[in-house]
């Protein structure tokens, strides 16, 4: 099977997220498609899996050009997704989750276990993978959850499998197990575009390269005619591979202080200080428990164990009204889950932590919130036609920018960033490094979390990794870069 | 054509629109009903307003519920428990008025109207206990809201009759006019209980802290917790402020009538309620909705009971026409939404 992207275009609104991309795979290639987040790699991948069309362009499978408009029609032509965040039926069987709305149905229209049953086991024997299909999904650990979604592809025949970093949440050797597929996949003639951030993992695994970097294509080629280094540099671009870093500064007055927390599964024994003017930055691959420890410290999951100091003074996390009340802030990841009140105006959100500071005997007084609100708009430039429109009518940079006021309006003495670049374009970006950095100059204590190396490298004069809920080691100075980064949050260091 | 690209915008985009023309239809229908047989205009404007009186009185205490089960079901909840905490409210509020030897303030030698302040302020306390009962299962049980009121409905109504087995106090007829005060020939006391709790509770809902904290919980409660708002709390209240506007609905119905039936009152009134909710353009998932909404969903079912009643169609079919104005209502709305 070959599949040629022909001079695709694509947009979002205003943005151009894909411009004149072009390049093919086939006859069992194994091909790496790299880019930094945001460079158009999902967005691409989503046109060939059927979410959405291209503006330009078209998609040709061995010669004939396709209009994909929906995932069916993608898998039907035997094109098969497997997402970054898997999202199996637990509570149904091995069999069952591969066969998942294509169950087959015998004449009483009863289903065909047995039949199924034989299939599924036909497949995983075919890999040579120890799987029971009659196992309940939910004992099955995060690589095998992988196999059996890769063998559900192959169950629909699909001659081109697309995985979106298969690897962030396996362990070093469930990786060597599904390379191993990957390779007997790719000797059957069956094509895998493999999007990965880990570059010595695609140099070892992939045969071919092809670099995306703000929507275009910059690079293709051979592996084996490629360095590691220059990779990276195609990745992220001459310019920025010698971008500035962040100057480490000297900071006395200690804010925050974390002795020994623990909470279950989630994270151990974590210990660190924060300063007053720093910016101190936690990194990990999917799964390191950062997002988690926050939460704690934020009271959102208060049943930890460990103390917490602010100023010296304990402090415990009881609720995260408890913690908004000590200026304790918190920017959460994924914004719409879990920062946006959709049916509230731009102003509402931009102030909804401090509501109770605009009020006159109980009621709302327009002026000083919407002053509040202005001072911070102007600020941040955040661009809206009427502070009273919902705060859906914006872009994803300036809703992050509105939920960044509504804290800073809180005036903070801890600023917590989780992944506050998720979702927004470069030129925002920007912007928001540039706030973050006029913040902690303020005196705030300022820590960002985040799993983009590059973000951490330009944003923190210090860094704790994270690996499998503990702190792997600490970063500062020459040794905080994306390589000594990737080294501490994969635990090489460790074996 | 200006005329309908306005008309077309304000569909779109103005929530209250469609359930405001739907309101004006009722109306335009009603008068229509009301027929033209009289012998002067006199005659005429003095029926339109009679008619109209009692549907506003019919509905007061149905509507002053309705006003909490907007807030509920805007902070992504529901209230089944309304009608049975109607009755147990309304139980209580009988036993302490009771003029008889076995009343409670009666024995304690309180009469008068001192006696109706008291029993008034300790059933609408009483009515809050309640539905603080259903909020904090709500909001610290963790159960869902449907289950936790689903059981408070059997509770409340179950325990009421035992309790009232063999008792029958007795209102005293000066009570009455605690609803039954006339001005001019017109009964209007409920209906200005009705607007002032209606009036208080928009101001509550578009200027407090309080009014955005519940559309913030509606709308997205796990980002209202990481905003640090405490949606405990809000949870509880709403369910609180409706017990006690519960509480204030029994009243008016006992002062106008002068008795209860246990086991039948306030039953139905917790689908009323949440019909008017949603027939005003409140979000059945919480988030969106309002106060004037929630009003004018109210006199349309009422407006429609009307109606209906006038041009003689069989009551039994009445309800028949009640759900079928809810599904239709939200099928606008459905509309309104994703165009």
């Amino acid at each position: 099977m070959k599949i040629e992207f022909d001079h695709i275009f694509k947009s979002f609104g205003k943005t151009e997220v894909l411009h004149d991309v072009s390049f093919s795979v086939q006859d069992g290639q194994i091909l790496a498609l790299l880019g930094e987040n945001g460079a158009g790699k999902s967005t691409l991948m989503n046109i060939l899996g059927g979410l959405f069309p291209p503006v330009s362009g078209q998609v040709v499978i061995d010669g004939q050009p396709v209009h994909l408009h929906s995932p069916n029609e993608s898998i039907d032509h035997g094109i098969a997704f497997i997402h970054q965040e898997l999202s199996p039926v637990n509570d149904l069987r091995v069999y069952e989750n591969m066969f998942l709305g294509r169950e087959e149905r015998n004449a009483f229209g009863w289903l065909n276990r047995e039949s199924m049953r034989a299939q599924a086991r036909k497949i995983l024997d075919s890999l040579g993978i120890a799987i029971d299909e009659q196992s309940y999904m939910r004992d099955l650990g995060a690589s095998h959850k992988q196999i059996v979604e890769i063998s559900r592809a192959l169950l629909c025949e699909a001659k081109t499998i697309i995985m979106d970093e298969p690897t962030t949440s396996l362990a070093e050797h469930e990786i060597a197990l599904l390379f191993e597929l990957v390779r007997k996949l790719s000797s059957q003639g069956v094509n895998i575009i493999f999007i990965s951030h880990k570059l010595n993992e695609v140099k070892t695994l992939c045969t071919h390269y092809v670099v995306l970097r703000n929507g275009w294509k910059v690079a293709e080629g051979d592996m084996k005619d490629v360095e590691t280094q220059t990779l990276s540099e195609l990745i992220v671009g001459r310019e920025l591979a010698h971008m500035q870093k962040a100057e480490p500064k000297q900071h006395d007055k200690e804010i925050l202080r974390v002795e020994n927390l623990s909470r279950g599964k989630d994270f151990q024994n974590v210990t660190f200080t924060a300063k007053a003017g720093e910016i101190l930055g936690f990194t990990g691959l999917l799964g390191d428990g950062r997002s988690e420890l926050f939460r704690s410290i934020f009271g959102d999951t208060p049943d930890y164990t460990g103390e917490i100091f602010l100023n010296g003074e304990k402090y415990h996390a009881k609720s995260t009204t408890a913690a908004r009340k000590k200026r304790i802030a918190y920017v959460p990841s994924n914004r719409k889950e879990n920062a946006i009140i959709p049916d509230l105006s731009v102003k509402t959100n931009g102030t909804l932590a401090t509501l109770k500071r605009y009020c006159k005997f109980f009621l709302l007084q327009n002026g000083p919130q919407h002053d509040d609100f202005a001072t911070h708009a102007a600020d941040f430039h955040i661009k809206y036609a009427d502070e009273n429109d919902l705060i859906t009518t914006l872009s994803g940079g300036n809703q992050q920018k509105v939920i960044l006021a509504r804290w800073i309006n809180t005036k903070p003495q801890v600023l917590i960033l989780d992944n506050p670049t998720q979702g927004v374009d470069i030129g925002a970006k920007q912007e928001i490094y540039e706030i973050v950095k006029k913040i902690a100059q303020s005196g705030v204590a300022i820590i960002v979390l985040s799993g983009e190396g590059q973000e951490i490298v330009r944003l923190c004069e210090r860094t704790l990794v994270m690996f499998h809920g503990k702190i792997a080691g600490e970063l500062s100075g020459d040794a905080l870069n994306e390589q000594e980064i990737m080294k501490l949050a994969t635990g090489a260091n460790l074996i | 054509m200006k005329f309908l690209k306005w008309f077309k915008t304000q569909w779109n985009t103005n929530p209250l629109f469609s359930t405001t023309l739907a309101l004006l239809v009722m109306i335009i229908l009603q008068t229509l009903a009301l027929g033209t047989d009289y012998n002067s205009f006199g005659a005429w404007w003095t029926s339109f307003c009679v008619n109209w009186i009692n549907v506003l009185r019919n509905n007061a205490s149905v509507g002053i519920v309705s006003l909490g089960m907007a807030f509920i079901i805007i902070s992504g909840g529901i209230d089944l428990a309304v009608g049975s905490t109607l009755a147990m409210t309304g139980a209580l509020f009988l036993l302490l008025t009771d003029s008889s030897a076995a009343g409670w303030l009666t024995q304690m030698h309180i009469t008068g109207w001192l006696a109706f302040i008291i029993a008034f302020v300790l059933v609408i306390l009483f009515g809050a206990l309640l539905g603080a009962l259903n909020g904090v299962l709500v909001a610290d049980g963790g159960i869902p809201p449907f289950i936790v009121t689903l059981g408070t409905m059997k509770v409340f109504r179950s325990v009421t009759q035992y309790f009232m087995q063999g008792k029958a106090p007795v209102f005293p007829q000066e009570f009455l006019a605690f609803t039954s005060l006339r001005f001019g020939r017109y009964m209007i006391m409920p209906i200005i209980y009705w607007i002032l709790i209606a009036a208080f509770l928009y101001v509550i809902s578009k200027k407090t802290v309080f009014g955005n904290h519940v559309i913030a919980v509606g709308s997205n409660e796990k980002a209202a917790k990481l905003t640090g708002i405490n949606v405990k709390a809000v949870k509880r209240w709403v369910y609180t402020i409706t017990g006690a506007l519960v509480a204030m609905a029994t009243i008016i119905n006992i002062s106008r009538i002068g008795s209860m039936d246990y086991a039948n009152a306030g039953a139905g009134y917790e689908m009323d309620a949440i019909a008017a909710v949603i027939v005003g353009g409140t979000r059945m998932a919480g988030g969106r909705g309002s106060i004037i909404g929630t009003m004018l969903g109210v006199l349309i079912i009422g407006v429609m009971n009307n109606l209906l009643n006038l041009v003689g169609v069989n009551p039994f079919l009445c309800e028949a026409f009640k759900g079928f104005i809810v599904v239709v209502a939200v099928l606008i709305q459905k509309k309104e939404a994703t165009s």
